[in-house]
């Protein structure tokens, strides 16, 4: 008799794509974990109780990265879409997209370097404005690749029949261009949320420590060698892109397939 | 005259693409116009329904000077060859689409979309998304769209080349039988040439960005240009 092996394996990917998050979670629980050591000599809610007590401030730091990261996903997949619409009836069409690359051209704290000057003159360093300023940098070109495939002569062809229906630029895209894009629309917000929600570079450099996002504070939890508040952020940085691609897998994929 | 086109020329860059466009049409009339690809057949028609701004001339409609007015005030409907159905609504809401814009009471709504959905023979297809329509029913619900917001002016852009030859031929009875029914004025542009005899009261023939309109159907058939000559020499050769 043959074996079907296609369960194991399947449980085993399972398994291994699971077992980082879960161990995240144990991590969070334990506290005073030595070598050789096999189980923690603590495991409970201390550390949850102490980052809801805001001791820490990580509590302020998840706050203030929804914040940021939803101002920047709002603003920038809004923008990206109307101007990418501009952009696929512009003349230089190839080079506007191609100037879209640029940020991407530098890395993140060598790009942020190089605007530190600008943003010191503008008194954007170390304030939140600042950051989901630098962030909105780096979102936005993206947003505006990803609509680039959106806007076609199909979608042109709508516009104009609902022009010569009788329908205004208002509701063409109430009740037109939107209902199309809102896939598109909901995954670009996705998408963006997840670029400023996971930001180092940008954010250690425009923020100066003083603006401390979820993902600042995993890496100096890190830097200082406290794993257990450090997986416990991470499990707080995991919780929003979580909820998010739930969201997305049943309202959006589902139409989309 | 319903519609008067005087002197209409259209270039983009150097090219022109339609010279000196001049013709008239009594209303209820259908004008089907034959042309080659690239001859300047769409240009013309987005010009009159507003989707393009003429270099110079003018366009009248029932007497009113409309070459400056917005597409959305024309009261001009443009028909592409593709049904373009909105895939978000079912056929009762693309339909009724035109209707919702003009923000005309819900009863009126129902009673115009069932009265359309009758004439289209689509009964029973009322809830269907545009995925679940053949190409025929699809065609037809955009015709519904277009009609009944009981335009001035409906221009038709080959709107049944996408289909086979059978639905074709239906299509084209349909369409006369609705441009009967709800007095409809039309351009209507193709390539095929038994479908310009056919649907035309009157039948143009546009070459290089020229229109000639003819002023009966023997003129456009004795014109060796429109290659009716050729296709009667291939027929009657097969006896």
């Amino acid at each position: 008799m043959r074996v079907n092996w296609k369960p194991f394996v399947l449980s085993l990917a399972v398994l291994l794509i699971l077992f980082p998050f879960v161990y995240l979670v144990f991590l969070s629980l334990a506290s005073e974990w030595r070598f050789p050591e096999v189980w923690p000599s603590y495991l409970g809610l201390k550390n949850w109780v102490t980052v809801f007590g805001s001791e820490t401030g990580l509590l302020r730091s998840f706050f203030s990265s929804l914040l940021i990261s939803l101002s920047v996903a709002v603003f920038s997949t809004a923008s990206g879409f109307m101007i990418s619409k501009a952009v696929f009836y512009h003349p230089k069409k190839r080079t506007l997209t191609l100037l879209a690359y640029f940020p991407y051209i530098l890395a993140p704290v060598v790009f942020a370097a190089c605007l530190s000057f600008f943003f010191l003159k503008m008194g954007l360093f170390g304030n939140m404005t600042g950051v989901v300023v630098a962030q909105f940098i780096i979102a936005f070109p993206y947003a505006l690749l990803f609509f680039s495939s959106f806007w076609n002569e199909k979608v042109k062809s709508y516009e104009d029949l609902v022009a010569t229906l009788g329908g205004n630029k208002w509701q063409t895209y109430t009740k037109v261009v939107l209902p199309l894009a809102k896939g598109l629309l909901m995954i670009c917000f996705f998408q963006t949320f997840l670029i400023s929600w996971f930001e180092y570079g940008l954010t250690s450099i425009i923020g100066i420590g003083k603006v401390q996002t979820l993902t600042i504070k995993v890496f100096m939890f890190i830097k200082e060698a406290n794993y257990y508040y450090g997986a416990l952020s991470c499990c707080l940085l995991i919780f929003p892109p979580v909820v998010l691609l739930y969201f997305n897998k049943r309202y959006v994929f589902k139409k989309l397939v | 005259m319903f519609l008067e086109v005087q002197h209409i020329i259209k270039s983009f860059g150097a090219e022109k693409v339609v010279k000196d466009l001049s013709f008239s049409l009594k209303a209820k009339q259908t004008l089907s116009i034959l042309g080659k690809s690239g001859c300047g057949k769409t240009t013309m028609l987005k010009t009159i329904g507003g989707l393009l701004s003429p270099d110079s001339g003018k366009i009248l409609l029932d007497g009113e000077d409309i070459t400056e007015t917005r597409p959305e005030k024309r009261n001009i409907v443009y028909l592409y060859q593709e049904d373009l159905l909105f895939p978000h609504l079912n056929a009762y809401e693309n339909i009724a689409f035109g209707l919702r814009l003009k923000k005309i009471p819900e009863g009126l709504i129902k009673e115009k979309v069932g009265h359309m959905l009758h004439s289209l023979e689509l009964e029973g297809q009322a809830e269907k998304m545009p995925n679940q329509l053949s190409g025929g029913q699809r065609q037809r619900v955009s015709f519904g769209r277009a009609i009944s917001t009981n335009p001035s002016l409906l221009l038709l852009d080959e709107p049944f080349g996408s289909l086979d030859t059978g639905t074709r031929q239906r299509m084209q009875e349909l369409f006369k039988k609705l441009t009967a029914e709800y007095d409809i004025t039309s351009l209507f542009v193709t390539h095929d040439l038994k479908e310009a005899v056919l649907m035309g009261d009157q039948i143009g023939f546009m070459q290089n960005g020229l229109l000639t309109v003819y002023s009966d159907k023997k003129d456009f058939i004795q014109d060796p240009q429109t290659g009716v000559q050729n296709e009667i020499e291939f027929w009657g050769g097969l006896r």
